[in-house]
C-alpha cells in the first residue's frame, strides 16, 4: 500500500474512480429519493389534497346555502301572497257582512216602521169606530131629544150608521 | 505552481486480489459530497409536518422548483425522474465547491472520470428507455431514420453525445480550476515584483495581492460555473432522457 504516489493526468479515466462515482451516484439517489424526496413530496401533495377538499367543502357548504337561502325566499314570498290573499278574504268578508248587517238592520227598521203604520191604522180605525158609535149614540140622543117622541132606537141607529158609513168612506 | 496540468492526487495506490487500485482526490471528494448530502437528506427530511416550519418550506419549495422543473422540461409523466436529477444537480454542485474548502479537496466534477460516468448514466438510461419502448431492434433501427443514410451519422451523434456533455462539465470546471491557480501565480509574481525595493526578505515574499482578487474570480470559476454547469448537465440529461420517454398517449399511437 502506498500513499500519495503522485497525480493522474489531467484529462484521464481513472476505472476504479468511475466506479467510486458509480456507486456514490447511485447510493445518492437510493437515499435522497427515500429520505428526502419522497416525504418532502408526499407532504406536498398530501397538503394539496388538504386545501382541495377545503375548498370543495366550502364550495358545498356555500352552495347549500344558498339553495337553502333561495328555499326559505321561495317560501317567504309565498306566505306574503297568503297573507295578502288571508287579508283581502277578511276584508271582503267583513265588508259583506257590514252589508248584510246594514240591510237587515234597513229591513228591520223598515219593518217597525211599517208595523207602526199598520198599528197607527189599526188605533186609528178603532178610534173611527169609537166615534161612529158615540155620535150614533149622541145623534139618537138629540134626535129623541127633538122629535120627543119615541122612536124605534135600533131602526135610528142603523140609519145613523149607514149615513156615517157614507161618511167614513167619503172621509178616508 | 503545483496544480497547473496535473490531474487529482493519487491518495493511496493497492494492489486487490490482483488489481491495481488507485484512490485519488476525487473519490474522497465524492464521498465527501455524499456523506454530507446523505446527512442532509436525512436532517431535512425528517419531522415533516402539515404545518410547516421555516426550514420545512424552504425545503419543501426546493423540492418543487426541482418538480417543476423536471415536469416542465419531461412532461408531467417522468416526474419519477426528479430524485435522480435532483441527486445529479446536487452532487455536481457541491462537487464542484468542495474545492473552495481547500487542502486536500478537488473537484470531483474537475475529473473526467466523474463526468464521464455521469454522462454514460444518462445515456445508458437513454438506451434502456428506448429498448423498452421500440425493443431491441427498433432501438437499432431507430439509427436508420429518417433516411439509411444517415446512420453513420446517428451513431456518431450518440457516441458524441456522452463525450460531449462530460468534457462540458469536466472543462469547464477544470480549466476554471487551472486559472485560478494561474492566477494566484501571476499575483504572486506581481507582489514579489512591487515589493521587490524592500531589503527585508520575508516582507518581500509576501503575497499580498493575492488577497481578495481571487475572490472574486472564484464567485465566477467556482460558484457560477458550478451551479451553471450544474444546470446544464441536468437540462441535457432531462431532455435526452425525456426525449427517451414521451408521454404514454404518443406511444401508443
Amino acid at each position: 500500500m502506498d500513499f500519495l504516489t503522485g497525480f493522474e493526468s489531467f484529462v484521464g479515466v481513472n476505472p476504479w474512480t468511475c466506479l467510486f462515482t458509480l456507486c456514490n451516484l447511485l447510493i445518492l439517489y437510493k437515499f435522497m429519493k427515500k429520505l428526502l424526496f419522497k416525504p418532502v413530496k408526499n407532504m406536498i401533495d398530501s397538503r394539496q389534497q388538504e386545501i382541495d377538499d377545503l375548498y370543495a367543502d366550502a364550495n358545498a357548504s356555500k352552495e347549500a346555502a344558498a339553495e337553502l337561502k333561495s328555499q326559505y325566499e321561495a317560501r317567504l314570498t309565498e306566505a306574503n301572497a297568503e297573507k295578502e290573499a288571508i287579508l283581502k278574504d277578511a276584508y271582503r268578508k267583513a265588508q259583506l257582512r257590514d252589508e248584510e248587517m246594514l240591510r237587515e238592520a234597513q229591513e228591520k227598521a223598515a219593518q217597525t216602521l211599517r208595523r207602526a203604520d199598520e198599528q197607527i191604522a189599526l188605533e186609528k180605525k178603532r178610534a173611527m169606530n169609537d166615534i161612529k158609535d158615540e155620535v150614533s149614540v149622541m145623534a139618537v140622543d138629540i134626535a129623541s131629544a127633538v122629535l120627543a117622541r119615541d122612536v124605534k132606537k135600533s131602526e135610528h141607529a142603523a140609519l145613523i150608521d149607514s149615513f156615517i158609513e157614507n161618511l167614513g168612506e167619503s172621509h178616508d | 505552481m503545483d496544480g497547473i496540468g496535473n490531474g487529482p492526487r493519487i491518495l493511496l495506490e493497492f494492489n486487490l486480489f490482483g488489481l491495481h487500485v488507485s484512490i485519488t482526490q476525487t473519490v474522497l471528494s465524492s464521498f465527501i459530497v455524499m456523506v454530507v448530502l446523505l446527512i442532509l437528506s436525512w436532517r431535512l427530511g425528517k419531522g415533516l409536518e402539515k404545518r410547516p416550519t421555516r426550514r420545512q418550506v424552504l425545503v419543501e419549495k426546493g423540492v418543487s422548483i426541482l418538480y417543476n422543473l423536471v415536469e416542465d422540461t419531461m412532461g408531467k409523466h417522468n416526474s419519477h425522474f426528479t430524485p435522480f436529477i435532483g441527486a445529479l444537480f446536487c452532487s455536481s454542485v457541491l462537487g464542484t465547491l468542495i474545492s473552495l474548502f481547500g487542502g486536500v479537496f478537488r473537484s470531483a466534477t474537475a475529473d473526467l472520470s466523474t463526468t464521464i460516468t455521469w454522462a454514460l448514466i444518462v445515456t445508458v438510461m437513454v438506451w434502456y428507455h428506448n429498448i423498452k419502448r421500440n425493443g431491441f431492434f427498433g432501438w437499432l433501427k431507430g439509427f436508420t431514420e429518417p433516411v439509411a443514410v444517415m446512420t453513420p451519422m446517428n451513431i456518431m451523434s450518440e457516441i458524441a453525445q456522452p463525450i460531449s456533455m462530460s468534457f462540458r462539465h469536466f472543462g469547464n470546471i477544470a480549466g476554471g480550476g487551472v486559472l485560478t491557480t494561474m492566477i494566484y501565480g501571476a499575483l504572486a509574481a506581481g507582489s514579489s515584483l512591487i515589493l521587490s525595493w524592500i531589503p527585508n526578505e520575508i516582507i518581500r515574499s509576501i503575497p499580498f495581492l493575492q488577497v481578495g482578487i481571487p475572490a472574486f474570480l472564484s464567485i465566477y470559476f467556482d460558484l457560477f460555473t458550478g451551479f451553471i454547469q450544474a444546470l446544464v448537465f441536468c437540462m441535457l440529461t432531462m431532455v435526452y432522457v425525456g426525449a427517451a420517454c414521451p408521454p404514454p398517449e404518443e406511444t401508443a399511437a
